[in-house]
């Protein structure tokens, strides 16, 4: 059981206190994403899970033992960091087997395992070169293959694939998922590359300002943010969000009246939203669809102001009489910046927060 | 047409500023090297011939038992003052590596409280003349009852030396923390950290410090002079001023010691510039 258990877990530097009070639970053999923006605490609290930051406050526990005090080595734990931190004067060989003989395990053992690691990541060809005379790619997998071998309890990764270029990215990615697959191992993983979020995690934590704003499954975080925050940061292009203000409650149903015009009903509304009150309607750029301008209901004006031809699809970006909108379209329906369109709200699967961002739908 | 656009397009030559440059290049070139040069040519001629006039710029003949007289000379024990000369300046370079890299590798790569105060007493140290604390120093090495010997010359080295903290901590500052980490990670003590991981990323820095501690310590005079009392304890450059003051008329012998003397450091920075120059360029893009 290589669950992970963080209770009541602060950290602070100086006066600064980067890690607010995080209670986390992480299953066994689960793939976990630490997700936000820069400065949101979630590399500090992949360290610390690490032992390589002291915890101030709280528990950690690793595989039903409390390692909050444990040096990093003890914890049973294996990182993969961004910059790959491969030992420059060392072959790839000797970077795989460090950390086994400094656990003075048995030099066939050692053999054996860096040679298996290697075989599983295919850098069996790489073994002998020093990681200056590797691709950027090739000395990922050696770090990949460094923590490995160590058979650790929970893999740590702390955006290994950022220094990557984007085709690189989508094969490292790829490899990483396979390897929580056959490997069956706790892995938690930073970044702040939601796509990476969304395709590896089996679970996406989100954090901001040291504090977790939403833990839920890749589908639940994109189709239910808990808060405007989760909204606008999860998803690419972001949620569009749209001031409304309520005007009437029907059971599940309300119906609201945009600030840049027309009136629509959400359904499946939780909480209660009295008339006359702000509200937030959020809607994914696959929701809303463009025309040429028509008067109709339900539709808003706004004007291209930049169209991104992606191949399988447009995303425009629109000036609304509310500020930006972002719509994803068809690749064939051609648009041109400065023409003047007709948004129409597709209310299905829409997402409603009340006055504090909090979601009530 | 067709030619022009064929042919290899070269840079602008000045050719008469570049001669310029060159010779005032040359001509301060041969300034700094006219001492030397005038050491050499003296240590192959007679006494005589090296203040005749007019002044001969090469030696004829050329003396060559001025060598042998030298190592034969009783009252210049060159060998045993050159061995003492590496001795000295070996240990010294060497406790000067070692402590200042650890000291270095404290104040760049662990975090305790206090680091930052207890570097900035360390600079200031810098601040402090040496000839302020040295008889302090010396009657505290003759309470020990060391004067006499090489204690009181190399012990200190191996307790730091500001200067040389500074220089390492930059260097140390440029090494990646995430590979400290991945050690840690890897279950490696502090200590191996440092030496297995770390010094061979700054091993240049490390040849500039020895380089530095070894020709400072060559040529070091004063301390040996008052530390050490005999003849046979003397290194290169105390020996050589003593037995100069002793037989001042014996230049060419002289002149013979002061070129083997300065003969080791050239060599010495032959076979090490490419680390200096590899040292000043890392730091010079940081």
């Amino acid at each position: 059981m290589s669950s992970v258990i963080l209770t009541g877990v602060r950290k602070q530097f100086g006066s600064i206190e980067v890690i607010k009070g995080i209670d986390l639970t992480i299953e066994d053999k689960e793939l976990v994403v630490f997700v936000g923006p820069s400065g949101c605490g979630k590399s500090t609290l992949l360290r610390m899970i690490a032992g390589l930051e002291d915890v101030d406050y709280g528990s950690i526990e690793i595989a039903g033992q409390d390692v909050t005090e444990r040096a990093p080595a003890a914890r049973g734990v294996a990182m993969v960091f961004q910059n790959y931190a491969l030992y420059p004067h060392m072959s790839a060989y000797d970077n795989l087997a460090y950390g086994l003989r400094r656990a003075k395990v048995a030099s066939t053992e050692v053999d054996r395992r860096v040679r298996d690691a290697a075989r599983l990541l295919q850098i069996t060809d790489l073994l002998d070169r020093l990681p200056k005379a590797m691709s950027g790619g090739q000395r990922q997998r050696v770090a990949i293959g460094r923590a490995i071998v160590r058979k650790p309890e929970v893999f740590l990764f702390d955006e290994p694939l950022s220094n990557l270029d984007a085709s690189l990215r989508v094969e490292m990615r790829s490899q990483i998922a396979r390897l929580h697959r056959e490997l069956q191992t706790t892995m938690i993983f930073v970044t702040h590359d939601q796509v990476e979020a969304m395709t590896l995690a089996d679970r996406i934590i989100v954090l901001k300002g040291g504090r977790i704003e939403q833990v839920g499954t890749p589908r639940d975080i994109y189709h239910h943010p808990a808060n405007l925050f989760v909204a606008g940061f999860i998803g690419s292009p972001t949620m569009n969000l749209f001031p409304a203000k309520v005007i009437s409650q029907d059971g599940r149903q309300v119906a609201l009246h945009l600030d840049s015009g027309p009136r629509v009903v959400v359904s499946g509304v939780a909480g209660s939203a009295a008339a006359g009150t702000n509200v937030t309607l959020g809607l994914r750029p696959e929701k809303l669809q463009v025309a040429r301008a028509v008067d109709g209901v339900d539709k808003i004006q706004g004007e291209v102001t930049l169209a991104e031809h992606l191949g399988g699809e447009t995303i425009l970006h629109l000036s609304g009489p509310h500020g930006p909108m972002i719509v994803k379209c068809d690749e064939d329906f051609d648009q041109m910046p400065g023409l003047k369109v007709d948004v129409t709200l597709d209310m299905t699967g829409a997402n409603l927060f009340d006055a504090e961002g909090q979601a009530i739908c | 047409m067709t030619t022009d656009l064929i042919r290899r397009r070269t840079a602008p030559r000045h050719l008469v500023s570049s001669i310029i440059y060159h010779c005032v290049m040359l001509l301060f070139a041969a300034i700094f090297l006219l001492p030397f040069y005038w050491m050499v040519i003296s240590a192959f001629k007679s006494n005589i011939e090296i203040f005749s006039q007019p002044i001969a710029w090469f030696p004829d003949p050329i003396r060559w038992e001025n060598v042998s007289a030298l190592f034969a000379r009783t009252d210049f024990p060159f060998l045993r003052q050159f061995a003492n000369s590496v001795f000295y300046a070996g240990a010294v370079a060497f406790g000067t590596c070692f402590s200042c890299a650890l000291a270095a590798y404290s104040f760049a790569c662990l975090r305790w409280r206090g680091r930052n105060l207890v570097f900035a007493f360390t600079i200031c140290a810098l601040l402090i003349p040496p000839i302020v604390t040295f008889l302090p120093t010396y009657i505290g090495w003759s309470r020990l009852g060391l004067n006499g010997t090489y204690w009181p010359l190399i012990l200190p080295s191996f307790f730091g030396d500001a200067f040389y903290i500074f220089m390492l901590r930059q260097f140390f500052l440029s090494v990646p923390r995430e590979l400290m980490d991945a050690a840690r990670l890897d279950g490696a003590s502090e200590f191996r950290i440092w030496w297995q991981i770390v010094l061979p990323q700054v091993r240049v820095a490390l040849v500039i410090v020895a380089l530095f501690a070894i020709v400072y310590t060559w040529n070091e005079f004063f301390g040996p002079l008052i530390y050490l009392k005999t003849r046979e304890d003397f290194p290169l450059s105390v020996g050589l001023f003593t037995f100069r003051s002793q037989r001042a008329v014996e230049w060419s012998i002289s002149m013979m010691g002061a070129t083997f003397t300065a003969v080791p450091m050239v060599v010495l920075f032959l076979f090490t510039q490419r680390f200096f120059q590899q040292g000043l360029a890392t730091k010079g893009l940081k």
